[in-house]
C-alpha cells in the first residue's frame, strides 16, 4: 500500500521528504483527506447558490454536509457588490476598488474563523486580478489572502497580467496560482504546457492550478503535465470535459483522466490538492451532485 | 354539476399536499433551481435538456446574462433562429476561436431531437423574458406613427390588409400586439389539423417577432394604429 496515513501525510507536510516535497505548499489533514489525497472544493459546483456574501452560511453548512474540510474560496463570497440599477460600471468599479483597499484584516479572520469553527481550512483564495487593478488592490487582494488563512491567491489572470504579479506573490509569501481554460487562439491565455510553462517562469512562487477539465478540452496531456510538473502545481481543479473543446460532462463520461489523476497524486505522495470543480448540467441538488462526484472520486482511490 | 364544499376541500387538500411534497424537494430534481414541472411536458423536457447539457450555466435558465456569455435575450442569432436552424449548427461547432477566456464549447454528440429541445426552450425563455420587459416599457405615447406605419408594412400586412379599429387603451393594445389571444390556445396533434399550415405559420411568425419587438418597435406601432 503506498497511500499515505494521515499521520505520514502531516510529516510530510512539514519536514518534507524530499526538495520537491518542500516546494509544495504545506496542508493540514482535514476530514476530506481521502486514502491519500486531499480533496477540497471549488463551490462553484453549487450551481444554485449564487457566491455571494449573503450565502456564505450556507455554503459553510453545504460543505460540511458534502465531508469537505477545504475549500477555494472565490472573492465574490467575501466582498459586497456595488451593482445595483442605476449605478454605472464604473461607479460601482471604483467603490469596489476603495473598499478593498480600506478593509481591515480583521474582516477577513471574522470569515476564516466561520470556516475554521466548522472545521473547513480555506486553502487558497480565488480573484480575478486584471488590469483593471491599481497596485493597492492588489496589495489589498493578497492581504487578504493571508488574513483568510489561504497558502495561496489564484486567477484566471493571462500572462500579461500575471507577470505583474510576481513582484507582489514575492512580497507577500503566498503563491499565485495560474488557472488555465482552453482558449487555444489567445496567446495571453493560460490553456496548454507551453504557456504554463512561460507563465511559470515569471516566478519561483508561481504554481500551476491545473483545471484538467479544460486542459482536456484543449488536447493536453493532463497525466504527462502532472509528471513533468507536479513540483510546480498546487491543486488540480478536477472535473470531466470532452476533447476538441467539448461539451462538460460528468465524472467519467468525459475525457480527463480523472481516476489516474488521483492514483498519481496517491502514489507518488505529492501534496497536489484535487479541488472538485465542475460546470456539468444536472437536474440534482448541487449537494447532491457534488455527492456523487465526490464519491466517484473516493472510489477511484478505495 | 355543482361541486360540493366536501369536494372543494379534498381537492385543495390535494393540491396544497402536492405542492408541499414538490417543495420539500424530489431526490433527483432540484425543484428550487429548475422550478416545479410545467403543464407542458415537451416544454418540460426541453428545460430539462436546456439543463442537463449546462447551458443553464452560463446563459442563465430564464436566460439572465451572466459574466462573458452572451446574453441569449437579446442575441440577434437567437432572434433570427427557426427550429433550430441557426442555433444547431453553432451549438454543434462551438465557438473555439473567441477573445473570450472561456470558448463556448461544441456539442457535437447531441442528436437533432436534443438541439431541437434545447433551441425550444431558449426560444420560449426568450418569449416570456421579451414579453416582461416590452410589458413594463414606460411611455406608450412616445411613438412615431411614420415609423409605426412603415413597420407595420414590412412585417405585418401581408396578414394584415386592414388594421381594423384600433381606437382605445394603448396598455391593451400593446397586449394585443405582443400575445395575440390565438396564441393561447392549445395545439392540436388531430391529423386533420397536422395540415393547418396557416395556423402553425402565424404562431411561428407572432412568436419570432415577440422575440425581435424593440420598445421603440412597440411603441411606434401603437402611435400608428391609434392615430389611424
Amino acid at each position: 500500500m503506498t497511500a499515505l496515513t494521515r499521520r505520514d501525510f502531516g510529516k510530510c507536510a512539514l519536514a518534507g521528504l524530499t526538495a520537491s516535497a518542500l516546494a509544495q505548499p504545506a496542508v493540514t489533514p482535514n476530514r476530506s483527506y481521502i486514502n491519500g489525497v486531499q480533496f477540497g472544493l471549488q463551490p462553484f459546483c453549487y450551481h444554485d447558490l449564487p457566491m455571494t456574501q449573503e450565502n456564505r452560511p450556507t455554503l459553510v453548512k453545504r460543505l460540511v454536509q458534502n465531508g469537505f474540510g477545504m475549500v477555494e474560496l472565490h472573492a465574490t463570497w467575501c466582498e459586497p457588490r456595488f451593482d445595483a440599477p442605476g449605478v454605472s460600471a464604473e461607479v460601482a468599479r471604483e467603490k469596489l476598488r476603495n473598499w478593498r483597499v480600506t478593509t481591515p484584516a480583521d474582516y477577513y479572520r471574522n470569515i476564516k474563523k466561520e470556516f475554521d469553527d466548522a472545521g473547513v481550512t480555506i486553502f487558497t483564495y480565488w480573484v480575478g486580478i486584471n488590469e483593471s487593478y491599481s497596485d493597492a488592490e492588489i496589495d489589498a487582494t493578497y492581504e487578504a489572502a493571508k488574513a483568510l488563512g489561504a497558502k495561496g491567491a489564484v486567477g484566471s489572470q493571462g500572462l500579461a497580467v500575471s507577470e505583474r504579479l510576481a513582484p507582489f506573490t514575492a512580497k507577500h509569501g503566498i503563491f499565485t496560482g495560474l488557472h488555465n481554460h482552453d482558449n487555444l487562439s489567445d496567446p495571453d491565455a493560460l490553456s496548454n504546457e507551453a504557456s504554463f510553462d512561460k507563465g511559470l517562469a515569471y516566478s519561483p512562487n508561481f504554481k500551476a492550478t491545473l483545471d484538467v477539465r479544460h486542459f482536456t478540452a484543449g488536447n493536453g496531456d493532463c497525466i504527462g503535465f502532472l509528471e513533468r510538473h507536479h513540483e510546480r502545481v498546487s491543486s488540480v481543479h478536477l472535473g470531466d470535459r470532452r476533447k476538441n473543446n467539448g461539451r462538460s460532462a460528468p465524472f467519467g463520461e468525459g475525457d480527463a483522466p480523472i481516476i489516474q489523476i488521483l492514483r498519481l497524486i496517491r502514489d507518488n505522495r505529492w501534496t497536489i490538492v484535487a479541488l472538485l470543480e465542475f460546470e456539468h448540467g444536472t437536474l440534482r441538488t448541487g449537494v447532491e451532485e457534488v455527492q456523487l462526484m465526490f464519491d466517484y472520486c473516493k472510489r477511484a482511490l478505495a | 354539476m355543482t361541486v360540493s364544499y366536501y369536494q372543494a376541500v379534498c381537492v385543495a387538500v390535494l393540491v396544497a399536499g402536492s405542492l408541499w411534497a414538490q417543495s420539500a424537494g424530489t431526490p433527483g430534481y432540484d425543484i428550487n433551481y429548475i422550478g416545479l414541472p410545467m403543464a407542458d411536458p415537451i416544454l418540460q423536457h426541453s428545460k430539462e435538456m436546456y439543463v442537463l447539457y449546462g447551458c443553464s450555466y452560463c446563459h442563465g435558465l430564464h436566460l439572465e446574462s451572466r459574466g462573458e456569455a452572451t446574453d441569449l435575450m437579446h442575441s440577434r442569432l437567437v432572434g433570427r433562429d427557426e427550429n433550430a436552424n441557426l442555433i444547431g449548427p453553432l451549438l454543434r461547432a462551438g465557438i473555439p476561436q473567441t477573445a473570450k477566456l472561456s470558448p463556448m464549447p461544441q456539442f457535437s454528440d447531441l442528436s437533432d431531437q436534443q438541439i431541437s429541445a434545447i433551441a425550444m426552450w431558449i426560444h420560449y425563455a426568450r418569449q416570456q423574458g421579451r414579453y416582461k420587459e416590452l410589458s413594463g416599457a414606460k411611455d406608450l405615447s412616445a411613438g412615431n406613427a411614420g415609423a409605426g406605419k412603415a413597420y407595420f408594412e414590412g412585417k405585418c400586412s401581408s396578414c394584415h390588409s386592414m388594421p381594423g379599429d384600433w381606437k382605445g387603451d394603448p396598455a391593451a393594445l400593446r397586449a394585443r400586439i405582443l400575445r395575440p389571444k390565438f396564441l393561447d390556445a392549445a395545439e392540436s396533434w388531430q391529423v386533420e389539423r397536422l395540415r393547418d399550415t396557416k395556423t402553425a405559420a402565424a404562431r411561428q411568425r407572432h412568436l419570432a417577432l415577440l422575440e425581435n419587438y424593440s420598445a421603440d418597435d412597440v411603441a411606434n406601432l401603437i402611435a400608428y394604429l391609434i392615430g389611424k
